[in-house]
């Protein structure tokens, strides 16, 4: 019980998505113009990085090592494509607007890298409560940088109007140099957080989050190929 | 001939890949901290998006329109750019030994390169002929080389100065894009 | 060699269960898939282009068949009495294809509106085919001789856009040449 906790509760803080663990970026930046939008895309998210971790985790000891990166992209684009066709039927709206970032969940790196670093080498039970904690840790990650792009760039709020008369929308937040410039502040933010916790323990500051290929499937290859 | 110079220079700079598209940002701030790696990085994508997005293109029209499989588009599109991924790395070592030493180490990284699968995408859904296809993806894949190369070149400069500790790395080089997004958007006035 | 014959037998037993699973999938969503897609794309268009009706044009849809081809025609009923059809065809327009939702009244044999439901035409240019200074010209048009007024018709053509105006006109007299092959059996299909 312990361990399932532990190993759900990583992904809300400690490693949290993209923040600490600077992954899957494309996502982040793109369909973040709208609270709603970025709830959508980490509930998709959700769902297929929950049942590719499950299933890779059964599946484990048949799939053999060699051919392994094969099988988690075939296992992972299959959810997509259920994704994909769910939600079609259920939520059309929403899948127009996230365009061609619902198919291209399957090169996000969080998934090919969960199934790699963590779900073939450990039991069912513990996969899905890392895919879960992992995913909900990026969703919530996504809506609040959603959050605040919506709110600073059009002044709402999951399409309600928060702001009063005298707020002017910075039309920039909600395109493409306002999500860059937004994820950086808030990376360097959470950073800075952690550096004043650090000097109160008199450790030394630590540079800003790194962009974490170790845990990326193909990153993997490249490391081993070298 | 108008028509695909324009074409050509809109998905190079006015709908830059990573830059106005959102594509393609893992290996964009992941590779941009030396111009060496940038140029292997980007001629790599070059490579493989021209080819992944007129194979793919022959796979849809071909293959799964004809049967009703269209459906299946994001796993086809998956699998044939992962094989192809592998057999440019087997051909290139082989072959051509010299390219491969530049370029080898970076075509794994661009199986999970969303930039490739969403060149292909964009193909598909803009319903492009053959030819406008690979016209757009030498284009884009041009785009996201020459936006890598001119993010490692500022950031090398950055390397030796001096920035508040928790601005270092990855935020830095965040906030940069996001400077160099809003430059490009001067190119919105030219097409 | 046994190693390799497993790792045949895992893939391809992966690749055929999910090429299954996705298949049934398929099957079960499409009729949602196809409810969304009508309601979500062609609704607006389908009411703007009907005249008075208190139906659901969508739920009442119905497929003809015309030449071979099969027309999905959506009805529009007021009172229990059917008095109008909208259905889409296309013709070519500068930049590709042209999407037009025809509505026809029954009482009276005239367009009802016309509506362009996709099109990939210049922006700010051949778009403005969509505008509603374009489009009212066709309300209450007789449903015989719709043509553009340089060839002797009535309809005034969006300025420096005679392609696209073309365009939708030529799937305007389609719609027209279907509408009267079809005439007659409108009133079996909804009473």
């Amino acid at each position: 019980m312990n361990r399932l906790w532990k190993e759900f509760s990583k992904g809300l803080w400690k490693e949290l998505p993209p923040f600490k663990l600077v992954l899957g970026l494309c996502p982040v930046l793109a369909v973040t113009n709208t609270a709603n939008n970025g709830l959508g895309m980490g509930m998709a998210v959700i769902a297929v990085l929950t049942l590719s971790n499950f299933v890779v985790s059964l599946l484990r000891k048949l799939i053999p090592p060699k051919v392994r990166i094969a099988c988690f992209i075939a296992i992972s684009a299959t959810l997509v494509v259920a994704v994909e066709l769910l939600m079609q039927a259920f939520s059309y709206p929403l899948y127009q607007q996230l365009g061609i970032f619902v198919p291209l969940i399957v090169v996000n790196c969080i998934i090919l890298g969960r199934s790699e670093a963590f779900a073939y080498k450990n039991p069912p039970l513990l996969a899905v409560a890392d895919g879960l904690g992992m995913g909900i840790g990026f969703t919530l990650s996504l809506t609040f940088l959603g959050s605040l792009r919506e709110v600073l760039g059009a002044g709402t709020l999951f399409g309600v109007a928060v702001m009063g008369d005298w707020f002017v929308p910075l039309k920039i937040m909600v395109q493409a140099p306002g999500a860059f410039i937004c994820l950086g502040v808030l990376l360097a933010l959470m950073t800075y957080a952690e550096n004043v916790q650090r000097k109160r323990k008199g450790l030394a500051a630590v540079q800003g989050a790194t962009h974490d290929c170790g845990s990326c499937g193909g990153c993997a290859n490249v490391a081993k190929s070298q | 001939m108008q028509e695909y110079f324009l074409l050509f220079m809109g998905a190079m700079f006015v709908n830059n890949i990573v830059l106005a598209q959102y594509l393609g940002n893992c290996p964009f701030i992941g590779t941009s901290k030396e111009s060496g790696v940038a140029v292997g990085m980007g001629g790599a994508v070059v490579f493989v998006a021209v080819m992944a997005a007129a194979i793919t293109w022959l796979v849809q029209r071909y293959i799964l329109l004809p049967f009703g499989l269209d459906y299946l588009q994001t796993l086809a599109f998956i699998l044939v750019i992962a094989s192809l991924v592998q057999f440019v790395e087997m051909f290139l070592k082989k072959m051509i030994p010299a390219l491969y030493k530049s370029l080898g180490i970076f075509l794994p990284l661009i199986t999970t390169n969303c930039a490739v699968m969403g060149i292909a995408l964009i193909c598909q859904r803009e319903e492009m002929d053959l030819l406008t296809t690979v016209l757009f993806a030498f284009a884009s894949g041009m785009g996201f080389m020459i936006a890598l190369i001119l993010l490692a070149g500022i950031r090398e400069k950055l390397a030796v100065r001096r920035l508040p500790m928790a601005m270092r790395g990855t935020p830095i080089g965040l906030v940069l894009a996001g400077l160099m997004s809003l430059a490009f958007f001067a190119f919105k006035g030219m097409i | 060699m046994k190693e390799e014959i497993k790792m045949i037998v895992v893939l391809s037993l992966i690749c055929g269960l999910s090429g299954i699973s996705l298949a049934a999938l398929k099957q079960v969503t499409a009729p949602a898939i196809e409810e969304q897609v009508l309601t979500y794309v062609q609704a607006p268009a389908i009411n703007s282009v009907l005249s008075d009706h208190d139906n659901n044009p969508i739920k009442d849809r119905k497929s003809f068949d015309v030449d071979g081809r099969t027309v999905m025609v959506f009805p529009a009923i007021h009172d229990g009495k059917l008095t109008g059809v909208a259905f889409e065809t296309s013709g070519k327009g500068y930049g590709g294809k042209i999407g037009v939702m025809v509505g026809f009244s029954l009482a009276d044999g005239v367009l009802s509106g016309i509506g362009i439901t996709t099109m990939k035409e210049t922006p700010g240019l051949g778009s403005r085919v969509a505008d509603l200074s374009y489009t009212s010209q066709f309300s209450g048009h007789a449903a015989d001789s719709v043509k553009l007024k340089k060839d002797g018709g009535d309809i005034q053509a969006v300025a420096g856009a005679t392609i696209s105006s073309g365009g939708t006109v030529s799937a305007i007299q389609n719609a027209i040449g279907i509408f009267n092959a079809l005439k007659n059996s409108f009133g079996k299909g909804w009473s």
